[in-house]
């Protein structure tokens, strides 16, 4: 695993647009440190590509605009949250969602995979659901963006499999000795992802506050939904 | 949009050196210019310019290119590696000279 601190860059407080430098983990495709001229350099460079590119008749602001969006802010683990938050309080989506996740999702406006189907396992207090891609990183992407790096190594995809007890336990999960764990390996056709048990003493929660307790992991299945 | 939907399955689910930065789930940008870069590409892929195959050979060159000398500290940054790509697919494709944007 490559590794590498990033130099930060002290950025006025009120830089707004940067505010992903302070959250953003070290990473190893940004371990250039690049100046502010750099910066300002290919700021400049990026601008003129678009500018030719809006003189051809190629792109346009506005299209721009909306591929941002959708990958920034409609692609994440956030639609997944709002499906689970759904189930939780209307007994029809759920029922739906269980019969054919696709359909129940696109209720909802989430989807943009092609053929693959996606399929909704339920945890309950006698099962507990895990999800992996032993063969490479198949994931439900439309509802929970793009995969976690460990979701994507060997040592969860072959571990996963044999020892699901272990591996959920390094994540803070143990279910107990009654509880049957099924593990789901998903493929290019079929992608599977977690309803998780709705935690105890949020009767009183709005949907929206339900989502919001909805973490990506509790949808892999590794984690479970912490109450409020 | 069936365009748009195979562009969207392939940008997502790019693998090793091409992968996109990411944390959560979320895309990762540190500077504007790096999220018009990505759009750019991912607009024009979608308007079928070029198809997202021919962008993500392009890019996993580039990136493995900043990475030759040193892989643990590769000469230039994801998304400029990404802004690379994009110039030289794009010369190739006679849309552009490189030379007018530098």
């Amino acid at each position: 695993m490559r590794q590498q601190e990033k130099q930060h860059r002290q950025e006025p407080e009120t830089d707004l647009s940067d505010h992903h430098d302070h959250d953003a983990p070290a990473n190893p495709y940004h371990t250039s440190d690049r100046s502010e001229d750099q910066d300002k350099a290919l700021s400049e460079r990026v601008a003129r590509l678009e500018a030719l590119l809006t003189q051809k008749g190629l792109v346009s602001r506005d299209a721009l605009d909306k591929v941002v969006d959708l990958y920034e802010h409609d692609l994440g683990p956030m639609n997944g949250a709002k499906v689970v938050a759904r189930a939780w309080v209307d007994p029809g989506f759920k029922e739906r969602l269980l019969e054919n996740a696709t359909a129940a999702i696109a209720e909802l406006g989430f989807g943009g995979l092609q053929g693959e189907h996606m399929v909704v396992v339920e945890n309950t207090a006698q099962v507990h659901n895990v999800v992996v891609c032993t063969l490479c990183s198949c994931y439900p992407w439309p509802v929970l963006g793009l995969p976690p790096a460990w979701y994507k190594d060997a040592a969860y995809r072959s571990r996963i499999v044999i020892d699901p007890r272990s591996v959920l336990a390094e994540f803070g999960t143990e279910p107990g000795d009654d509880v049957e764990v099924r593990v789901w390996d998903s493929s290019a056709e079929v992608r599977y992802f977690v309803l998780p048990e709705r935690p105890e003493n949020t009767a009183n929660l709005t949907e929206s506050e339900l989502a919001e307790l909805v973490e990506r992991d509790a949808m892999i299945g590794v984690a479970r939904v912490a109450g409020p | 949009m069936n365009r748009q939907r195979t562009a969207r399955t392939e940008v997502a689910e790019m693998e090793g050196g091409a992968a996109l930065p990411r944390k959560s789930g979320e895309m990762v940008f540190h500077e504007n210019w790096e999220r018009q870069a990505f759009a750019i590409a991912v607009n024009l892929a979608e308007r079928g310019v070029f198809a997202w195959s021919e962008f993500q050979q392009q890019l996993i060159e580039s990136v493995a290119e900043a990475e030759r000398e040193d892989a643990l500290n590769p000469s230039r940054g994801y998304y400029e590696s990404w802004l690379v790509a994009l110039e030289r697919l794009l010369e190739k494709k006679k849309l552009l000279s490189t030379a007018a944007v530098e």
